[in-house]
């Protein structure tokens, strides 16, 4: 069966939906990833580990509110909320005090808010993975080219645009979006204008890591919940924001896309090795574009 | 020496060089001058490679250097000093000479000598002939402004140039600095054989060692020519002597 | 004056280990050559971090490709092991220079993300070539020439060549070529204006802290017969930098100092608590937040400040 039918075929194109409908989890952690990278001009890499939390929240959350669907739908909404009031403290307390500091350091910190935050969840959850139940709303599957596919993967597939376009309306509707656009080219000029610079980037920051305890909350029915899904998670989200262009939420979706796409008939085709496709699709777009697919805001 | 034949250079929508043609002979000293924003300090970018030009030719000695990079440039025997210090912050006044002294010499690849035991006196005697020696081992960031824009020279002689391109040399100094900066100019042209093209706000020094002026407003040369020629010419009066009329006195 | 203490100091500190092991029970001299081997590591990613400024943010890649190297040729291919510990600092250089080559066209911190990007390729198939690598196993109980077998003898070998790999580091950057990358890191564009081809320096650069990368993994091949794929995950590339950074990253035996803390807290501190990451995370930012040029970088400062005191005073 040559390759072009086997890709086409039912099986296999479902397969992909799923894996793309997985993409969306990245996706939206990346562009959380993306909108702190393109303003402030820092790769945050306690982002994974936000994630986690999210995560690691989103089960307690749904415990308190008695598992099913109030809880669920109780976790998606205060999980992300939390990390975002948990990054808003490390910001003001510390970061805020380096950015005047030379870039190495501001980068070298959100490590260090990493390995903290790693630990933080060891110390209040345990070493064991949790697990949250599917709520029976989103259990069972609807037929997709004849075949069934799980109904929760459909939902993350209507979310990823969904969020796309909320962050799109922030950004590029709202005062503070246009502000932070302008603090992300000239920050000296926008302070200058009377602007307080920090709390923007306060701003920013809050909501990039609240995308990141979103996706983390999003992500806990289908997966387990374990220590260390900060590290691989992280990974991946810088291979898609490179991808699409550092700063561009548009970016992260297409950067997204090509992962998930990449991955998929990756892993069908040479199931061992198929996690090298994701990185060769890196390397050929940089080759051609060596800023990122999208105009980035560098 | 060096012929620039109509070069253009636009950022996005802007056209910061629209149209510069500049001509400087063996051993002259040339002035470009031009309100702010004239595309001065890009034009000298161009030519030395730092931007690479949208359209126009550059010529040196006879050769086509169109949009060479700056390492290449420096080779060919063009260096520059720079209107904003641009130095190695954290190394000596000595360190930074050598750096350029080394790289001019092709020893940059070299991974075994010591550094202080080469090319010490090429180096000392740059540092001489502009009056730097007696602070060799300072951290530049401890120099006065006026120091560090000698040592912007000082750099770019390390490289052996033919052709030397200061841009403001002397923005910022005090006057006492400033006439050393020029004696240390004509000094250059006179008794290392250097020929020479630099931007000036100050029309006094301009007028007082330049041979010929090129005149740029809004990114193009309006006129090329000696200093009378230029002082009385309308439209650089217009555009930038702030009309009057000069040569009636 | 500053290379020739440095030189000095070394060596003192070479001649006091190199009797260390008279005096002081197997598990020391363990943890020393560890530290050796790690401080080495460290050094040799400050060589470009600290004086290239350039963002090598995954250099443990090249430790990993060090050690796997050797790994591979003695327990896989059934190699010498002299050959061995040739082989595994050329790989790592050679990776180097293919990274190196992909990565040095870009601006800073695009280098660093994608060089963590393509670090976490190489790692991802070390993973998972289990015919090959081990896999998530890694390979253990490496067989060792007779002469540096013994604790003692992988003791000395370290101890050797370490310090024979500082020096030539050392050496190197008081060359003109260390001289053009310290320019370099200060200021690229006049680099360039002075005549430097940025971008080739910075990739030779790259290929020789990748080089001694390697030596640093075939130094940790010898001293624990063992190779594991988290020898080349980003933490430990980052650990390393809090290494460098601890220690004072515009030093040269700043990065080794930094090793010396860290490996030995973590040894300590790993013995009462689970929570070794969490503690590590807070000396970083005590150290980001009060200590930016490093412990040896602060005292060095102390003491220029107090000798330029009294010499005017």
């Amino acid at each position: 069966m040559d390759i072009i039918s086997f890709i086409c075929s039912p099986g296999v194109l479902c397969q992909v939906l799923v894996g793309l409908s997985r993409t969306v989890i990245l996706f939206i952690v990346a562009s959380g990833l993306s909108l702190i990278l393109g303003v402030l001009r820092i790769p945050n890499i306690a982002h994974g580990s936000l994630y986690m939390i999210g995560a690691f929240m989103a089960f307690t959350v749904s415990k308190v509110f008695g598992g099913g669907i109030t809880g669920y739908w109780m976790a998606v909404l205060l999980a992300p909320i939390i990390v975002a009031a948990l990054s808003f403290i490390a910001e003001r307390a510390i970061f805020c005090r380096l950015y005047e500091r030379e870039h190495i350091m501001l980068f070298l910190l959100t490590f260090a808010f990493a390995l903290i935050f790693g630990d933080l969840v060891k110390l209040v959850w345990g070493a064991e993975y949790r697990t949250v139940s599917m709520p029976r709303f989103f259990q069972g599957s609807i037929p997709i080219f004849g075949l069934p596919f799980p109904i929760y993967n459909f939902f993350l597939l209507i979310m990823g645009p969904l969020v796309a376009i909320v962050l799109w309306l922030i950004v590029n509707k709202t005062k503070m979006g246009k502000i932070s656009r302008a603090a992300a080219v000239d920050r000296e000029m926008v302070g200058a204008v009377g602007i307080n610079v920090s709390l923007v980037f306060a701003t920013v920051f809050v909501i990039g890591c609240y995308l990141a305890g979103l996706g983390g909350a999003l992500v806990a029915p289908i997966v387990n919940v374990t220590l260390g899904m900060d590290h691989t998670l992280i990974i991946e989200a810088f291979l898609i924001v490179i991808m699409g262009g550092l700063g561009n939420i548009w970016g992260a979706l297409l950067g997204a896309l090509i992962f998930g796409l990449t991955q998929s008939l990756g892993i069908l085709i040479w199931p061992q090795f198929g996690i090298i496709f994701p990185y060769a699709a890196v390397i050929v777009v940089l080759s051609f574009r060596p800023t990122g697919l999208l105009r980035s805001t560098w | 020496m060096l012929q620039v034949r109509n070069l253009h250079k636009s950022f996005g929508g802007f056209k910061a060089v629209n149209g510069a043609n500049l001509q400087v002979a063996d051993g002259e000293i040339v002035a470009v001058i031009g309100p702010n924003g004239a595309g001065k300090t890009t034009l000298f970018n161009l030519i030395t490679g730092i931007l690479s030009p949208d359209g126009g030719q550059v010529m040196f000695k006879g050769e086509d250097i169109t949009g060479l990079p700056a390492h290449r440039t420096c080779k060919k025997g063009i260096t520059r000093s720079f209107q904003v210090v641009n130095i190695f912050s954290r190394l000596t006044v000595f360190e930074n000479v050598r750096i350029a002294v080394l790289s001019q010499q092709g020893k940059t690849f070299n991974l075994f000598t010591p550094s202080r035991r080469l090319v010490t006196d090429e180096t000392a005697s740059i540092l001489k002939s502009v009056g730097l020696m007696k602070k060799k081992d300072s951290v530049c960031g401890a120099l006065s402004h006026g120091d560090q824009k000698v040592l912007e020279i000082a750099i770019a002689l390390g490289g052996k140039p033919e052709l030397l391109i200061l841009d403001e040399p002397t923005a910022g100094m005090s006057p006492e600095e400033t006439a050393r900066c020029i004696d240390l100019i004509k000094e250059l042209r006179s008794s290392m054989g250097l020929t020479i093209l630099f931007c000036e706000h100050d029309m006094e020094i301009v007028f007082g060692i330049a041979n010929r002026i090129m005149v740029m407003v809004r990114g193009a040369t309006i006129i090329q020519g000696a200093c009378d020629e230029v002082r009385c010419n309308q439209a650089v009066q217009d555009a930038y002597l702030g009309g009057g009329d000069v040569c009636s006195v | 004056m500053g290379a020739r203490k440095s030189i000095v100091a070394l060596v003192i500190v070479l001649a006091i280990l190199a009797i260390a092991p008279l005096g002081l029970p197997r598990f020391y001299t363990y943890l020393i050559a560890l530290i050796v081997t790690t401080g080495l590591l460290s050094t040799s990613l400050n060589f470009v971090l600290g004086f290239g400024g350039i963002y090598q943010f995954h250099h443990a890649v090249f430790y990993g490709a060090g050690a796997y190297g050797a790994a591979i040729m003695i327990a896989k291919l059934g190699y010498s092991g002299w050959l061995g510990f040739v082989a595994g600092p050329l790989v790592a250089a050679a990776l180097s220079f293919i990274i190196g080559l992909i990565c040095v066209r870009l601006s800073k911190l695009y280098f660093g993300m994608l060089q963590i990007s393509l670090g976490s390729l190489v790692w991802a198939i070390v993973y998972r070539w289990y015919g090959f690598t081990g896999g998530d196993d890694g390979i253990h109980g490496i067989p060792m020439p007779e002469l540096v077998g013994s604790p003692l003898g992988a003791y000395y070998f370290a101890l050797i060549v370490g310090g024979l790999s500082l020096l030539v580091m050392h050496r190197i950057l008081n060359s003109p070529f260390g001289s053009t990358l310290q320019g370099i890191r200060d200021n690229a564009v006049r680099s360039q204006a002075v005549g430097v081809n940025v971008r080739r320096h910075q990739l030779a650069a790259i290929v020789i802290a990748g080089f001694f990368g390697g030596v640093a993994g075939v130094l940790f091949v010898v001293v624990d017969n063992s190779v594991f794929p988290d020898m080349m995950f980003w933490t430990l590339s980052l650990e390393i930098t809090i290494m460098a950074l601890l220690g004072g990253w515009l030093t040269f035996l700043g990065p080794m100092l930094g090793a010396a803390v860290i490996v030995c807290l973590r040894t300590f501190v790993s013995g009462f608590t689970d929570y070794w990451t969490l503690i590590l995370g807070i000396l970083l930012v005590l150290v980001i937040l009060f200590l930016p040029e490093g412990l040896l970088g602060y005292v060095l400062e102390a003491w220029k400040r107090r000798t330029s005191e009294s010499a005017e005073g």
